[in-house]
C-alpha cells in the first residue's frame, strides 16, 4: 500500500473516529452521573437520524441547519425517558443495574418497532445537501466534506461540555450528584431534575451525532445496532464518566479499525478494536481516564 | 395500580395463546388453498419481507380473480383443477434466525394446515424449512434462496425455479469474455463481498471462475456486513484500481459502498454486481446518479414488456400494492407462486405428495411467465436449469435496459461505463 | 435478600432450615413430574417448540445465573460458550461421526477450560468493564467463526438426515424426545445449582458477590471460587448450545453466537429473581412464550407490532417487579426467617 493511501486511511480513520468518539459521549456522561448503562443508545441515534430525516421532507431545510432542532427534541426525549422509565428502573433495591439494562433494552426493542411501524423498514437517504457528496482533495488525499463537518462539531462539542463541566452552575450540579447522591440534597440540588437534565444533555448529544450521521449514512429501524457496540466500547475504553476519555477513546478507535482492515481480512477489522480495549482494561482494570 | 397492570399483561397473554385455534377453524375451510410465506418481516431486511408480502399477494390476486393475461396459471378465477378454489396465503416472520423459520414453517404446516411454503430471501433459512418440509412431506419453493448448497442435499420436496449463484456468476463471467472477443480490454477483476452466506458462495464461484478464465484478481475483499464504515476497504479497491469491480452486497452496504466510493474519488471503470442491494429501488433512489452504467445481474427485465404487453399489466399490479416497479427478489417471488398454482392445479390435489409429483412434472414456457427464462422443468435435484440469468444495464432515474443475453437484449453495452 | 443469610445465622437455624431445604427438594420434584407430563395435554408442534425453547432457555439462564446471579459477575458474553458447545459437538458428529453424546461432553469441557483461561484476566475487572469484556470476547470468536472455513464460515454446518435416534439426537417430526432431554438438562442445571447453593463454594460466592473485599479479608479464595463458578456455567451453557445444534440441525455463526443469545440467557434469569434457585425458570416460563407469541402471531405483517409488543412488555415487567418477579413471593419467606 503506498504512503499515500495509508495517509488517506489514517485521516479517514481520524475523522471517523471523532464521529465516534461525538456518539459515544452521551452515554459515557449519563453513565458518570448515575452509574447507568443505557442500552438504548444506538436507538436515540437512530431517532435522531430519522428526526433530520423528516424535518428534511417536510421543510426541505439543510440538514446542518435542523441540527440545533434535533438536538432539542433529543434532549426533551431523553429528559422524558429518565422521567418515565428510568427513574422507575431505580427504584430496585436490588441489582440496579442489570433492572436498568433489562428496561432500556425493552425501550431499545420498543423504539424499533414504532420506528419501523411509523417509518416502514425500508431505508432512507438525505439527498442534495450542502455537504453531502462534496470532497476536499488536499494533495490526493480525499476528505468527504460531510465527515470534516462531523468533526469539527464533535471537536466544538467536546469544548462546548468542558466550558458546561466547569464554569456553569449546571455543571458543577451534575459533578456534584456525580460525586455523592446522598449528599446533594442536603445542600437543596432536586437529584432528580438534575438526573432529568443529565440525560436531557446526554440524549442531546447522541441527537447531534444522529443529525451530522444522518448527512452521509442510510436510516433504517436497525441503524442503532451498528453503531451500538463500538459507542460501549468506546466508553469502557475511555474510561465510564470520563467525557475526554471519550474523545480519545473515539479517535483511537477509528485509527485503529481502519488500520485493522488494512492488516487483517477486513471483515476482521473490529477484532482489532476489541483486542485493544482487552488490552488496554487488562493493563488499567478502569479504561484509560476512568476513576474507580 | 399494580393489580391492573398485572391483569392487563394476563389477559394479553391469554389472548395470545387463544390465537392459534382461532386460525385452525378457520383453515378446514375446503374452498381454499393454503400456502405459507415465511419472510423477514423485521430485523435489517424487512423491507425484503414487506416486498415479498406485495408480490405473492399481487401474485395471489392475479389467480384468484379473472384476469385475462398469458400466464401459466392465471386463467380464470381461482384454482380450475379444484373447482376455482382460492389461494390464501399465510405469512410468516423468521428474523433471519434458522431456528426461528423452522419453527415457523412447522407452525404453518401444523396449524395452518398449509400445503405448501414459499421462501425465505436468506438462504440459512431455507435450509432449515426445507428440512421441516421435506420431513412433513410438503413442497418448498425457494423463491430467491440463492446458494448452491441448498439444491445439493438430495432433497425430494425442494424446488427453486430460479438461477443459483453459480448461474448468476457465470453469466457474468460469459459476459466479460464476450466483452474481450470485442476487443474491449478486461485484465483483472476486484471481488468486494460480504461476510454472509450469499457473499461467500458469490466469491467462491467468482475466484474460480476468474483463475479457470484467466482474469487477475486486483483485489479480494471481504467484509463485514453492516459496517458502519467502508473508508478502508474502498481505499484497497482503489489501490487494486480493476477492470471491473465485482460487488455482492446487501442494500445497506450498497448504499455505503458508493457513497464512500464517490468520496473517495474513486470511479470504477466498471461494475458488475451480483444484484441484491443493486437491485433494490431504495439504493438507486438514493445514490443512482453515481451508478449510470453499473451492470447487475439479474432474474428479471422490464424490457420483456415489449415481447409480453401482460408484463406492464403485472407491474402495474404490482406498483399499485408496493408503490415500485418488480425486480430482481419480487418477480421471482411472484413467479414461485404462479409455478406453485399451476402445479396445484394439475395435481387437482392439496396434497405434498401430489402437489411434488405436479411440480416434478412442470413443464412452463418461459413465454407464459413474467422471466427471459427458457423455460421451467426441474430437475431432480429440484433445480431448473432453464432459468437464465440476464444481465442489465442501469441507465438513470430508475430504469435498466437489457443487455445481456443477445436474445434477450435490447441494446449493447456501454462499456466502459464512465467513457 | 434472604439468600445473604450468613453462615452463623445458619448454623442456629439448622434444623428449620433443613427441613426447609428437604421441602424445597419435594415441590421441585412435584414441578418436575408436572412438567414432565406437559406433552401428553400439549399435543400442538408448534407449542411444544415453544415448551422446549422454554426449558432449553430456563436451563441456560440457571448456569448463566450460577455466575451472574450467585457470583454477581454479569456476564453478557455467554453465546461464546454456548457457540463453542454447538459447534464442538457439530463438527465431531458431522465430520468425525463422533455420537453427539460425547461431542456435548467435549464441547462443555472445551468451554469450561475456555472459561478458566478468559477467567484468569477478566476477573480482575469490576462491573461494567467486565461485562463490556465478556461481550468483546465473544464478538472475537463470532467473527473469527465466521472467517474460519473449517467451521463452514459464514454457510454454517447442516446435520445429515437420519432415521429417529436417540444416540444421534435426531428425530425428523417428533418433538417429545427434545422436551425431554431440554428437560432433564434443566432439572440437571437445578440440582447444581440447588446443592451449590447451600455448599461451602455458595457461600464464597455470595460473600463475593457483596463484598469482594470483606470476603478476601475472611480468607475466601475470591478469584478461584470466581474461576469454579465461571468453569461450572460455562460447562452447562455448552451442553445447552449441544442440545441446540442437534434440535435445529443446522448451525451458522449468527445463529449460535450472536450478541442477542447472551443476553437471551440473562434476561430470565434478571426477570424472575438474578441469584434464586427458580428465578430463571419462572422468567423464562414468561418471557420466551411472549417471544414466540408475539412474533407468530403479530410478526407475520411486517409492521414491527411485534417488537412494540414485546419490548412494551420487558419495560413493564422491568419497571413493575425491579427485583424479579420471585419478589412477589419474598416477603413471606422474609417474615418466616423473622418468626
Amino acid at each position: 500500500m503506498s504512503t499515500e493511501a495509508l495517509i488517506q486511511v489514517i485521516a479517514s480513520g481520524l475523522l471517523m473516529g471523532l464521529i465516534y468518539a461525538l456518539i459515544a459521549v452521551g452515554l459515557s456522561l449519563i453513565f458518570g452521573l448515575m452509574d447507568v448503562v443505557n442500552f438504548a443508545h444506538g436507538e436515540f441515534l437512530m431517532v435522531a437520524m430519522y428526526a433530520t430525516f423528516g424535518l428534511w421532507l417536510v421543510s426541505g431545510i439543510d440538514p446542518v441547519l435542523l441540527a440545533p432542532a434535533v438536538t432539542a427534541l433529543l434532549f426533551v426525549m431523553g429528559a422524558l425517558v429518565y422521567l418515565g422509565i428510568v427513574r422507575y428502573a431505580m427504584r430496585a433495591k436490588a441489582n440496579i443495574g442489570m433492572v436498568q439494562i433489562f428496561a432500556t433494552f425493552g425501550l431499545a426493542i420498543l423504539i424499533q418497532g414504532l420506528s419501523q411501524y411509523f417509518f416502514t423498514p425500508d431505508y432512507r437517504s438525505i439527498s442534495n445537501t450542502w455537504l453531502g457528496g462534496h470532497t476536499l482533495n488536499v494533495f490526493g488525499v480525499y476528505l468527504p466534506w460531510p465527515q470534516i463537518y462531523g468533526g469539527v462539531i464533535s471537536v466544538l462539542v467536546f469544548g462546548g461540555l468542558y466550558l458546561l463541566m466547569s464554569r456553569t452552575d449546571f455543571g458543577r450540579a451534575l459533578e456534584a450528584t456525580r460525586e455523592d447522591q446522598g449528599a446533594v440534597a442536603l445542600v437543596g440540588i432536586d437529584r432528580n431534575r438534575v438526573f432529568a437534565l443529565g440525560w436531557g444533555l446526554g440524549a442531546a448529544l447522541v441527537g447531534i451525532a444522529g443529525a451530522v450521521l444522518a448527512i452521509f449514512y442510510y436510516i433504517h429501524p436497525q441503524v442503532g445496532a451498528t453503531f451500538a457496540l463500538i459507542a460501549y466500547v468506546t466508553v469502557a475504553l475511555g474510561g465510564f464518566g470520563s467525557v475526554f476519555g471519550a474523545l480519545v477513546a473515539g479517535v483511537i478507535v477509528g485509527l485503529v479499525e481502519a488500520l485493522t482492515a488494512v492488516i487483517l481480512p477486513s471483515s476482521l477489522k473490529a477484532v482489532g478494536v476489541y483486542a485493544l480495549y482487552l488490552g488496554v482494561v487488562f493493563v488499567r482494570p478502569s479504561g484509560l481516564f476512568g476513576r474507580l | 395500580m399494580k393489580m391492573n397492570r398485572r391483569q392487563l399483561l394476563m389477559s394479553g397473554v391469554a389472548a395470545a395463546a387463544l390465537a392459534p385455534m382461532g386460525r385452525m377453524a378457520f383453515a378446514q375451510a375446503a374452498t381454499e388453498v393454503v400456502i405459507g410465506v415465511v419472510y423477514p418481516m423485521s430485523g435489517s431486511n424487512a423491507q425484503i419481507g414487506v416486498d415479498a408480502k406485495h408480490a405473492l399477494e399481487t401474485a395471489a390476486d392475479i389467480i384468484n380473480a379473472d384476469y385475462d393475461l398469458e400466464l401459466q396459471g392465471a386463467k380464470g378465477a381461482g384454482i380450475a383443477g379444484l373447482g376455482g378454489a382460492k389461494i390464501r396465503l399465510v405469512f410468516a416472520d423468521h428474523q433471519a434466525d434458522p431456528q426461528k423459520g423452522r419453527a415457523e414453517a412447522e407452525r404453518l404446516i401444523t396449524q395452518d394446515k398449509v400445503c405448501a411454503i414459499i421462501g425465505a430471501f436468506h438462504s440459512s433459512v431455507s435450509a432449515t424449512v426445507s428440512a421441516t418440509t421435506e420431513r412433513y412431506g410438503i413442497p418448498y419453493i425457494a423463491a430467491d434462496s440463492s446458494s448452491p448448497s441448498l439444491h445439493r442435499r438430495n432433497l425430494k420436496f425442494f424446488f427453486r425455479a430460479a438461477a443459483h449463484d453459480e448461474m448468476f456468476s457465470k453469466a457474468m463471467f460469459d459476459f466479460m469474455d464476450a466483452q474481450k472477443k470485442k476487443g474491449k480490454k478486461i485484465d483483472s477483476v476486484a471481488l468486494f463481498h460480504e461476510d454472509t452466506i450469499f457473499g461467500t458462495d458469490s466469491s467462491t464461484v467468482q475466484q474460480k471462475l476468474a483463475a479457470e478464465r484467466g482474469y487477475k484478481i486486483a483485489a479480494d475483499i471481504k467484509y463485514r456486513a453492516n459496517s458502519p464504515s467502508l473508508t478502508a476497504e474502498v481505499q484497497q479497491l482503489k489501490s487494486g484500481d480493476a477492470d471491473v469491480l465485482l460487488p455482492s452486497s446487501y442494500t445497506t452496504d450498497a448504499i455505503l459502498l458508493v457513497k464512500t466510493m464517490a468520496e473517495l474519488g474513486y470511479k470504477p471503470k466498471n461494475i458488475i454486481a451480483q444484484a441484491a442491494g443493486f437491485s433494490e429501488k431504495t439504493v438507486f433512489d438514493t445514490v443512482g446518479d453515481q451508478l449510470v452504467g453499473l451492470i447487475s445481474r439479474g432474474s428479471f427485465s422490464l424490457d420483456l414488456a415489449a415481447k409480453r404487453p401482460f408484463i406492464t399489466k403485472v407491474n402495474e399490479l404490482f406498483k399499485a400494492r408496493a408503490g415500485r416497479d418488480l425486480n430482481d427478489n419480487t418477480s421471482r417471488q411472484f413467479t414461485a407462486l404462479l409455478i406453485l398454482a399451476d402445479a396445484i392445479d394439475r395435481a387437482k390435489s392439496v396434497d405434498g405428495e401430489q402437489i411434488r409429483a405436479a411440480l416434478a412434472a412442470a413443464d412452463i414456457p418461459g413465454e407464459k411467465t413474467i422471466m427471459p427464462w427458457k423455460r421451467v422443468k426441474f430437475g431432480p435435484d429440484g433445480q431448473n436449469e432453464d432459468a437464465d440469468p440476464v444481465l442489465l444495464q442501469y441507465v438513470g432515474e430508475n430504469k435498466f435496459t437489457t443487455i445481456y443475453p443477445e436474445i434477450a437484449a435490447v441494446a449493447d453495452a456501454k462499456w466502459p461505463m464512465n467513457a | 435478600m434472604t439468600s445473604a443469610v450468613l453462615p452463623n445465622s445458619v448454623l442456629a437455624n439448622e434444623n428449620a432450615f433443613a427441613s426447609r431445604r428437604r421441602n424445597q427438594l419435594i415441590i421441585a420434584g412435584l414441578i418436575f413430574a408436572a412438567v414432565a407430563a406437559l406433552p401428553r395435554f400439549v399435543t400442538d408442534v408448534y407449542m411444544q417448540n415453544v415448551l422446549i425453547l422454554t426449558l432449553m432457555f430456563a436451563a441456560l439462564s440457571q448456569s448463566w445465573n450460577i455466575l451472574g446471579g450467585y457470583c454477581g459477575q454479569i456476564s453478557l458474553g455467554h453465546a461464546l460458550y454456548f457457540g463453542v458447545g454447538a459447534y464442538a459437538t457439530t463438527v465431531l458428529f458431522v465430520k468425525y461421526g463422533v455420537s453427539p453424546w460425547f461431542g456435548m461432553l467435549a464441547g462443555g469441557a472445551m468451554s469450561a477450560v475456555l472459561a478458566l483461561a478468559l477467567g484468569w484476566p477478566c476477573f480482575r475487572l469490576k462491573g461494567h468493564y467486565f461485562s463490556i469484556a465478556t461481550i468483546v470476547i465473544a464478538e472475537i470468536g463470532l467473527l473469527l467463526v465466521h472467517n474460519w472455513d473449517y467451521l463452514g464460515g459464514a454457510l454454517g454446518i447442516q446435520w445429515p438426515f437420519g432415521p429417529d435416534n436417540w444416540a444421534t439426537l435426531q428425530f425428523a417430526r417428533d418433538k417429545i424426545p427434545y422436551f425431554y432431554f431440554a428437560l432433564g438438562l434443566f432439572i440437571v442445571t437445578w440440582l447444581v445449582t440447588y446443592f451449590i447453593e447451600e455448599s461451602r463454594w455458595g457461600y464464597w460466592w455470595r460473600a463475593v458477590k457483596d463484598n469482594p473485599e470483606a470476603a478476601a479479608s475472611l480468607g475466601v479464595t475470591v478469584f478461584e471460587s470466581k474461576m469454579a463458578a465461571a468453569a461450572i456455567s460455562a460447562f452447562f451453557t455448552a451442553i445447552g448450545g449441544a442440545f441446540y445444534a442437534a434440535f435445529v440441525a443446522y448451525i451458522d455463526p449468527e445463529s449460535v453466537m450472536a450478541f442477542r443469545f447472551s443476553l437471551l440467557m440473562a434476561l430470565p434469569a434478571v426477570l424472575g429473581g438474578i441469584g434464586t434457585l427458580w428465578g430463571p425458570a419462572v422468567g423464562a416460563a414468561i418471557l420466551i412464550p411472549i417471544t414466540e407469541i408475539t412474533r407468530s402471531y403479530a410478526g407475520g405483517g411486517g409492521s414491527g407490532l411485534d417488537l412494540i409488543i414485546y419490548g412494551t412488555l420487558i419495560m413493564v415487567v422491568a419497571l413493575a417487579k425491579p427485583e424479579g418477579i420471585l419478589s412477589i413471593f419474598r416477603r413471606s419467606a422474609k417474615s418466616e426467617n423473622a418468626s
